[in-house]
């Protein structure tokens, strides 16, 4: 039928997964793709979305989300290594992502230049971030004829937004991941004032509920004092940036309301993150009133009292790890390699020790597996070590949970709802969930739960498009 | 003279090629040598297929002969159970095991060696999250 048109949905990634976000969005000849990750638990060309079916040539936008490596860190590689540079194709994100992405992918960069697996130069990822255009949310930015998209906060991490599009008509809200609950910094993420077509929505909590923010909170302080006062070291693996503020904001806190803690170092193991803290303090106004109104106050809050950064010296792993009782925050969050994972293989064998896990972690990372408490486990010189450091599981990761999830998909009232960035089962409980909440009320709603490269086609009657065509 | 067959990832501008002795490679030490040089050993949710650029034709045939000197398409498409990848096949190990070269432990790859193979063995269908 010549007034039918149909909207493909195909996930090049995070479709049934969590790792390598990358959505490609088809109707009446456009081509938009959403967010460039790469697999976290992966490396080198293994842990890019599956792009080899696509023209990329033929993409009119990319909309990047957010900065997390799983949503941005392939953009080098398809910018400069596939053919997106022969077309017209543009390429947009937040101005705090953008800020934080160049030092993100420097880093990545630094980090697998070091082996084999590196997927691209310096240059290239000079080149890349030069093709990059800012937006700020809220604003309404027309890529091409019949193709126009709005920002919205997600908030998440700083800079996190969805994208609200519009192709010829059509209208599609990609939230990227998101939270809805107001934390220390950020704003949360808000229900855009137009209702969507179609909802593509993240599902990593899939039917788990989290606890709610203050229970979470002290629950955290508590443990961490508690293993202090046993005379223990605290490791907590973050990733640079995103959480890692807002674990810094409540310790900061915590230590200024416990004089008995001022001899204990809280030590923050990122230089990365330090380059960034200039991009936080530039983009406070996005942040929530808490933050601002401290900021008027000439209190910065990220001018931190009680964290020190960790020497600069080689080998401040072991010398922190003998010393005293101090609390360390270390990258990389899933501790495949690195600091935090250097600290771990060096604290795990002592049970005053104690490891808290604070974001979510990828399956087929050290950081998931070690939940299980194994008795042992692998170092990375192939040595076995005994586990009796304590394991605990605090999330801070800022991601809706199903309470919130569910909320917001009833409340956007789209007539197709996509899940993606959820493991297989869990993404299966969600939907079925939903499924049954829509049917208790009598509502068809369709819930499609694409895996990855399985094109999903939707087709719409011809009225809503017909009237915006030409525009 | 060492001969040699160009392949170009379908999404990629650029070629690389293959080397070999010989008139021809066969499908199977194409794949084998594409695998071993993008580093995709450790491959469990992808297999890398193999296109004629002309006919966009498969080579499904692991003993096809691919003349000297000829361009090929490649491609990494998923593969949605762990054990169903090929990847271990062309480097000589059996379907599901991990492969144990030097080529698997270099750089940061190192993670999932030893007690941190145990999730290769299929998902399994526990709660992710331990709350
Ligand atoms: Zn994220
Ligand atoms: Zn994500």
């Amino acid at each position: 039928m010549s007034d039918q048109a149909t909207l493909s949905v195909t996930m090049l990634g995070a479709g049934q997964e969590v790792g390598r976000s990358c959505c490609v969005l088809q109707y009446r000849g456009r081509t938009i793709v959403c967010d460039t990750g790469v697999h976290p638990a992966y490396s080198g060309m293994a842990s890019l979305p599956f792009i080899d079916d696509l023209d990329w040539s033929t993409v009119d936008c990319i909309l990047v989300t957010h900065f997390h490596l799983d949503h941005a860190a392939a953009l080098t590689y398809i910018t400069e290594k596939t053919n997106f540079k022969d077309g017209k194709g543009k390429v947009y994100m937040t101005h705090p992502t953008k800020a934080v992405h160049k030092f993100m992918m420097q880093d990545f960069a630094r980090m697998s230049s070091s082996t084999s697996d590196a997927l691209f130069s310096p240059i290239d990822m000079e080149m890349s971030l030069l093709s990059i255009i800012p937006v700020s949310v809220h604003q309404l930015i027309q890529v091409c004829p019949g193709v126009s998209f709005t920002p919205y906060h997600a908030g998440h991490v700083l800079g996190a937004c969805m994208y609200l599009i519009d192709i010829a008509g059509l209208k599609i809200l990609y939230t990227g991941d998101y939270s809805r609950e107001e934390d220390r910094h950020l704003v949360k993420a808000e229900l855009p004032p137009i209702r969507p077509d179609v909802l593509i929505v993240e599902s990593t909590y899939g039917v788990h509920s989290l606890e709610d923010r203050d229970t979470k909170e002290s629950r955290f302080t508590n443990l961490v004092h508690s293993i202090i006062r046993r005379g223990g070291h605290v490791l907590l693996p973050v990733f640079a940036l995103g959480r890692a503020q807002e674990l810094l904001l409540i310790l900061d806190e915590y230590w200024k309301k416990h004089p008995e803690l001022h001899n204990v170092p809280i030590y923050y193991a990122s230089s990365l993150a330090k380059k960034c803290m200039a991009v936080y303090q530039t983009y406070i106004h996005t942040m929530n009133s808490n933050i601002r109104t401290r900021f008027a106050k000439r209190d910065n809050p990220f001018v931190f009292k009680h964290i020190s950064n960790v020497p600069a010296t080689r080998g401040w792993e072991k010398k922190i790890a003998e010393g005293p009782p101090c609390v360390v925050l270390a990258s990389p969050g899933f501790m495949q390699v690195g600091h935090s994972r250097e600290l771990f293989e060096l604290w795990a064998p002592d049970a005053r020790n104690g490891l808290v896990i604070t974001g979510y972690s990828i399956e087929g990372t050290l950081a998931r597996d070690i939940m299980t408490e194994p008795e042992e486990f692998q170092g990375l010189k192939g040595n076995t070590i005994p586990r009796k450091i304590s394991v605990d599981y605090i999330s801070f990761s800022a991601h809706v949970d199903y309470a919130q999830n569910s909320e917001f998909i009833q409340a956007v009232k789209a007539q197709h709802v996509v899940l993606v960035h959820g493991e297989q089962n869990t993404m299966g409980r969600l939907r079925a969930a939903m499924q049954s909440k829509y049917k208790e009320r009598d509502e068809d709603v369709k819930i499609h739960t694409p895996r990855n490269l399985e094109t999903l086609n939707l087709s719409f009657r011809g009225e809503r498009v017909a009237k915006a065509i030409g525009t | 003279m060492a001969s040699s067959v160009f392949y170009k990832w379908a999404s990629r501008k650029d070629d690389s090629r293959v080397t070999f002795d010989g008139t021809g490679i066969t499908v199977f030490d194409l794949k084998r040598e594409i695998i071993l040089a993008n580093n995709l050993v450790k491959g469990n949710d992808f297999d890398v297929h193999i296109y004629d650029p002309a006919t966009k034709q498969e080579y499904k045939e692991d003993a096809h002969v691919i003349p000297r000197s000829s361009s090929i398409i490649a491609k990494r498409l998923p593969v949605f159970r762990p054990a169903k990848s090929k990847i271990p096949l062309y480097l000589g190990n059996a379907p599901g095991n991990i492969p144990t070269s030097d080529t698997v432990v270099r750089g940061t790859s190192t993670w999932h060696k030893g007690a941190m193979s145990k999730r290769f063995d299929g998902k399994d269908d526990q709660s992710p999250m331990k709350m």
